[in-house]
């Protein structure tokens, strides 16, 4: 099954090179959205082997994800792979990532930290996680086990079954109303993610998430 | 009072102001009419004050003023939601020049 990994990537210079280099060495081809970076993310991950597509100016995780699909739809992938650009996720998961989507059980595998594992998880991101699931599995009417989790496996056809229209944050949320709303088969799948110093300052501060209840409240 | 033919003033400055945009085709009818009912009413407020006092005391508000407060908060509140949603149109469509740019760009190459 021909597959991409795209990464969205802001200014993740400090460790661009190294997850673009483990991805590639597990043998996935690889897309790194340069999402408005204004170090040298683009080039690092160049350098380090992988295709770069530039946002010339910041648009959101979710417009960076959306560009990659729609590059991926573009051209004969059946599979695309999400994964983060800061090192909180294993690319020696991606295999296990895909295996539903393989088997044709599925046609998007979801990860899940919390039925896997988590490294050095901040106590308020665990219950801000813990309390968006609430608020989500009430919204969205998916039983899952975590949220905003950016590791996921989409298959083609799902892809082409979904419209994000949400270029920052809650993108997040608004994947999983379209999959509910799309009746698409989906499962969650363990996964990892370490938590670093480097990933903790990159990561979304828990106000955030009244950002993102703004946003999905404005749009509809 | 001066405060009245100074504000009248002004706001007939608008509506001429209005129905220039409407010939240049700035905005469009319902605009218009909407704004012109807007500030006819104002006009009518400000030469009749007693009027507001009468029409509040009929909906049960003390005084004309605050009739007129009550109401001019609805209706920012929902001019504000408006010109969000506009924001955020703009935002998308920003993200698709970008995004098509960077595809274009790609196949330059």
């Amino acid at each position: 099954m021909k597959t991409l990994i795209v990464i969205p990537a802001r200014n993740e210079g400090a460790q661009i090179s190294q997850v673009v280099a483990e991805v590639k060495n597990c043998g996935w081809e690889v897309l790194v959205v340069d999402d408005g970076s204004i170090d040298q993310t683009a080039v690092l991950a160049d350098t380090a082997g992988a295709k770069v597509l530039h946002h010339r100016i910041n648009r959101g995780q979710g417009a960076a994800l959306k560009t990659g699909i729609v590059y991926a739809l573009g051209r004969d992938f059946e599979a695309v792979v999400f994964f983060d650009a800061d090192g909180q996720m294993l690319a020696s998961e991606i295999e296990k990532i895909l295996e539903p989507l393989l088997l044709e059980k599925f046609e998007v595998a979801l990860g899940s930290r919390f039925l896997g594992q988590t490294e050095n998880m901040p106590w308020f991101k665990w219950v801000t996680l813990k309390l968006a699931l609430i608020f989500s599995r009430w919204s969205t009417g998916l039983k899952l086990t975590d949220i905003h989790n950016g590791f996921q496996a989409w298959s083609r056809g799902a892809l082409e079954k979904i419209n994000l229209t949400q270029d920052r944050q809650a993108y997040a949320s608004e994947i999983l109303h379209q999959i509910a709303a799309q009746k698409i088969k989906y499962t969650e799948v363990p996964v990892t993610i370490k938590y670093t110093a480097y990933s903790k300052s990159k990561g979304q501060s828990v106000f955030n998430a009244f950002n993102i209840l703004w946003d999905l409240l404005i749009k509809k | 009072m001066i405060i009245q033919l100074i504000l009248i003033f002004v706001i007939l400055l608008i509506i001429i102001k209005l129905f220039g945009e409407f010939r240049k085709g700035q905005i469009n009818f319902q605009a218009l009419v909407a704004w012109l009912v807007v500030w006819l009413a104002a006009i009518l407020a400000i030469t009749y004050p007693r009027l507001t006092v009468v029409v509040a005391n009929r909906l049960g508000v003390g005084r004309g003023v605050d009739l007129v407060v009550y109401f001019s908060i609805i209706i920012i509140f929902y001019l504000l939601f408006r010109l969000l949603l506009r924001l955020e149109k703009i935002e998308r469509e920003i993200t698709k020049i970008i995004r098509e740019l960077a595809l274009w760009e790609d196949g330059k190459k």
